[in-house]
């Protein structure tokens, strides 16, 4: 043994020396204690048995009159004293027979009940001991038993005494009670709402949902603060609410909040707490049921929102809506309902009210009043849906009421009236009626013949003209092929025309057909497609008008025409010709004379010479009157001359080229319009009226002035002078050709008539105003877009 | 704190560790009263307290698994000293359910100066109990080893959780489930 290990043991051995003297001194000062005890209690006890002998009487009496069962027997079970709650409990009675309690215990509970006895005399006492005995009228009887042993003088146990309670019924109820809490359990662990139980905000139990609720699990969450799982705008309003159930204010308080789960996230839930009291009313546990209401609450949220939404359709409706309930209270009503019958209440003034609060006004104004109040009696009583039903009001409309019940798993619950206002409706219908009429009637009387036809050229309808036209009567026309009925001389184009009316084209195109007579007719035919309602190709309408007089009429003016235009070039090189011919003679002519002037001026005499400057003259005339009517003839109509003239200019170049005497001036009163025209025919126009203008001015003072103003579609030219003037006898045949007044040098008559010929090119027309010595006023126009 | 506990708690020491590691604890921990206990007697807490935390700096075992196992070996030291009452009870549940009512009692009644912890049974059915230990002590590891070593004097198989209602152990409530 080393020295350690000794000194070790040495150590330990002086530990249980010191103890035991220490245990020893303890239990001198216990013996000291107990021995001064002693001699303490036994001066109480003499006192007390001097104070028990007194007592024992009174107590007897007390004993025997205690409420509860009361029994002593001796040490071997034996009653050797009960009270009359213990005879009526056991059924048996001491003073009448021996009997043990121990015989009268239950076989089952024995052996329990010996351990008892046993443990009873060997500490004194024994507190709620439970155990079964039988009765002397062999029930079964579940007892308490609270005992104590009953000492003589020398410490000996001499007797046992005890108060008996009949405890079948609160056991039976325990057990009861248990079964109800393992149930209470199952529900609890299986309810779908979570299930907690807190003291002072601590979870001491909760149940499976309420963990699902939050994912912690039962170790986790037992033992965790109410607040870590709140969300903290909550917790005042927890806190307030706990804190009045802590005073007992209130018993139970339900609120919405939030709970915070495990992975951070939170959910709605409504919670309601109630107190766990004991008998004084302190309050030991909450009891909280949570249940999420998240998906409640968004689901009441989409409820109402389609209720808003239904409730402005309803109100925005175009229909009178009534809705009442089986007792003819209003339910809902619309705008359209209150306008329709002038209620002067919205339909939220109606919500609720019976229905007879508003039928005076309905009736007021219905026209039928009488056969109205049938209807609805008998739409009330017989509660079958009934649409359509048509009535007028006073103030004209239509009403179309429709009768809808309305049952609820088969019962009736109430009824809806919808109203609709079907006045413009009708008026519409009525207004088509009367349009179909009067067309069917233009189409009946008209000029032009209509026929329709179908896809396969099967006539369906013709008309009065029509049947005039073709000399067919309308039985004969209708139902035939179209084709078959009546020949027509150009086929293909007729079928191409029916190809062109399925590709939706019309138009108009010329036929010859041959009538019922076998005449030959043109017919010009206007096609259109006939569509049905979905827009399809159905047919084609056609419109005839029988053209052959006009046509015979065209054909002949264009015969005419042909005629006409080779006579006009005929007349044409004649006048070339003619002109032609006409001027060699006249130079020969000049020639001659001018050398007989040159040859015999000598011996001529003044009359002679004169005479031969006669005949000058008149062959200068001649040469002017052939120039003329060459000039004339060659006025045609050419558009590809046309350019962009300024009258201004040509004004300019006249003035240079023809003579103007002295006295003579032209004025041009406002700026002229530049036109589109030949600018020769132009030019040659307004020279021959100016040419004629400032000659025949005799005055001191001669003046032509030049004006225009824009006439909408053409110009109007004004050349006013001061000249001699026209008489008005002559205002109409100056403008025919070889027209002159008096014998003026160089007026040729052919001047004017080019004029008018110009002019009648250009659309235009030309009117004067002139009286002799007045001067001569021409208006003429001219079209802008010829 | 009664001397009970020192002299059992020296005893187990002594019977796993060895008298060296008793002497050790002891003599390193300044004492007032130097380590000399008599089962009759009372003592400081705070000397059981530096006493097993000494032991566990020693051994490297978690105090409370040291009292755990203390428990356990108490159990059959009370139940040697004081057998009848055991031997009065037939079952585990219903010793546990009866501790407040008798056992207590009993020790009351040897030592009344005793400080003892309270068990407020919550519920109790044949299999099962459900108890709030409550001490000032915080001793619950000891008095899960006390409640396993019951259930296992009385031949049964069990599994006992806890749940700390208090951080520092002074209220904890105990979930008792025989296996069956």
């Amino acid at each position: 043994m080393s020295n350690n290990e000794i000194d070790i043991l040495k150590r330990s051995i002086e530990r249980q020396k010191k103890a035991r003297k220490q245990a020893e001194r303890i239990l001198e000062e216990k013996s000291k204690d107990l021995y001064d005890l002693t001699l303490q209690l036994r001066e109480t006890n003499e006192r007390l048995e001097n104070l028990l002998s007194e007592k024992t009487s009174e107590l007897e009496g007390v004993f025997i009159n205690i409420i509860d069962p009361y029994i002593v027997m001796d040490p071997g079970g034996k009653v050797i004293k009960m009270n009359q709650a213990a005879i009526s409990l056991l059924g048996y009675n001491f003073k009448d027979e021996d009997f043990n309690l121990k015989s009268i215990i239950h076989p089952d509970y024995l052996e329990q009940s010996k351990k008892s006895f046993e443990q009873l005399y060997e500490v004194g006492t024994i507190k709620n001991f439970k155990t079964k005995i039988i009765a002397n009228d062999k029930s079964e009887i579940l007892v308490q038993l609270n005992a104590s042993v009953i000492y003589d003088k020398h410490k000996k146990a001499i007797a046992a005494q005890g108060i008996l309670r009949d405890i079948t019924r609160e056991e039976e109820v325990k057990q009861l009670l248990a079964v109800q809490k393992r149930q209470l359990d199952i529900i609890v662990e299986n309810s779908p709402l979570g299930i907690v139980l807190t003291d002072k905000g601590e979870i001491i139990k909760s149940n499976q949902a309420f963990q699902n609720y939050l994912g912690y699990s039962k170790s986790e969450i037992e033992g965790m603060i109410v607040k870590e799982i709140s969300s903290p705008e909550d917790i005042d309003e927890s806190l307030r609410l706990m804190e009045k159930m802590e005073e007992g204010d209130i018993d139970k308080f339900t609120l919405i909040k939030r709970y915070t789960k495990k992975d951070g996230s939170q959910f709605l839930a409504r919670t309601s707490v109630s107190a766990v009291r004991d008998s004084i009313g302190i309050m030991e546990y909450q009891v909280a049921i949570v249940e999420d209401i998240t998906k409640e609450r968004e689901a009441a949220d989409l409820l109402k929102e389609s209720e808003s939404r239904l409730s402005s359709l309803i109100s925005n409706l175009h229909l009178g809506v009534l809705l009442e309930d089986k007792k003819q209270n209003i339910v809902l009503s619309n705008q359209m309902f209150c306008k329709l019958f002038s209620i002067g209440k919205s339909p939220d003034e109606l919500l609720g009210k019976h229905v007879s609060s508003v039928s005076d006004l309905v009736d007021s104004w219905i026209v039928d009043l009488p056969s109205f109040k049938k209807l609805t009696q008998t739409l009330l009583k017989e509660k079958k849906t009934v649409l359509g039903k048509i009535i007028e009001l006073h103030g004209g409309q239509i009403i179309e009421i429709d009768y809808i019940p309305i049952y609820s798993n088969g019962l009736y619950t109430g009824h809806l009236w919808i109203f609709n206002d079907v006045t413009v409706r009708n008026n519409y219908r009525r207004n088509l009626e009367i349009q179909k009429e009067k067309y069917s009637s233009i189409i009946a009387n008209m000029n032009l013949g209509l026929i329709e036809v179908n896809n396969d050229d099967i006539i369906l309808l013709a008309n009065q003209s029509f049947c005039q036209m073709s000399g067919y009567s309308e039985a004969e026309l209708l139902g035939e092929k179209g084709a078959d009925i009546l020949s027509v001389k150009n086929k293909e184009l007729l079928l191409s025309k029916s190809k062109e009316r399925l590709k939706h084209h019309s138009d108009s195109y010329e036929v010859q057909v041959k009538n019922k007579d076998g005449e030959w007719r043109y017919w010009l035919i206007s096609g259109a497609p006939r569509y049905d309602e979905t827009g399809k190709v159905v047919g084609t309408i056609g419109i005839h008008l029988d053209v052959t007089e006009q046509k015979q009429l065209e054909l002949q003016k264009e015969q005419l025409l042909n005629q006409l235009e080779s006579s006009n070039v005929a007349l044409k090189e004649y006048a070339h010709i003619v002109s032609h011919d006409l001027k060699s003679p006249l130079r020969s002519l000049n020639a001659l004379l001018t050398w007989m002037k040159e040859d015999y001026g000598d011996v001529l005499d003044d009359a002679g010479i004169q005479n031969l400057n006669l005949m000058e003259d008149k062959l200068e005339a001649m040469d002017n009157l052939i120039n003329g009517i060459l000039q004339y003839s060659s006025i045609q109509d050419d558009v590809s001359k046309n350019t962009s003239v300024d009258v201004n200019e040509v004004v300019k170049e006249i003035e240079e080229i023809i003579y103007i005497p002295p006295h003579v001036k032209i004025n041009i009163v406002n700026t002229l319009p530049t036109i589109i025209a030949d600018k020769t025919k132009i030019h040659q126009l307004l020279q021959n009226i100016l040419t004629n203008a400032v000659a025949h001015i005799e005055c001191e003072e001669g003046l032509v002035e030049i004006g225009s103003r824009d006439s909408g579609d053409c110009w109007t030219f004004r050349i006013k002078d001061n000249g001699t003037g026209i008489p008005p006898e002559y205002h109409e045949k100056i403008f025919d050709i070889f027209q002159t007044i008096g014998n003026k040098e160089g007026s040729t008559g052919i001047g004017l008539s080019i004029v008018k010929k110009i002019i009648e090119i250009y659309n235009g027309e030309i009117c004067l105003d002139s009286a002799k010595g007045k001067g001569t006023e021409f208006y003429f126009t001219l079209a802008k877009n010829k | 704190m009664k001397g009970i506990v020192f002299t059992e708690f020296l005893e187990m020491v002594e019977e796993t560790f060895g008298l060296e590691v008793v002497d050790q604890i002891i003599e390193e921990a300044n004492l007032e009263s130097e380590g000399i206990y008599t089962s009759v007697g009372t003592y400081e807490f705070s000397e059981m307290l530096t006493l097993i935390s000494n032991l566990s700096d020693k051994v490297k075992i978690s105090i409370n698994d040291l009292l755990y196992e203390f428990g356990k070996f108490l159990f059959n030291s009370l139940g040697q000293a004081h057998p009848e009452v055991i031997k009065s009870y037939t079952d585990p549940i219903n010793m546990i359910q009866s501790i407040e009512d008798h056992i207590h009692v009993h020790v009351k009644k040897l030592y009344p100066d005793a400080e003892l912890p309270t068990f407020n049974v919550l519920e109790k059915t044949d299999t099962s109990i459900i108890t709030i230990y409550e001490s000032s002590r915080g001793l619950y590891a000891l008095a899960h080893g006390l409640m396993e070593q019951a259930f296992r004097h009385f031949g049964k198989d069990v599994s006992i959780t806890y749940t700390l209602l208090q951080e520092d152990g002074t209220k904890v409530k105990f979930e008792a489930k025989q296996n069956v």
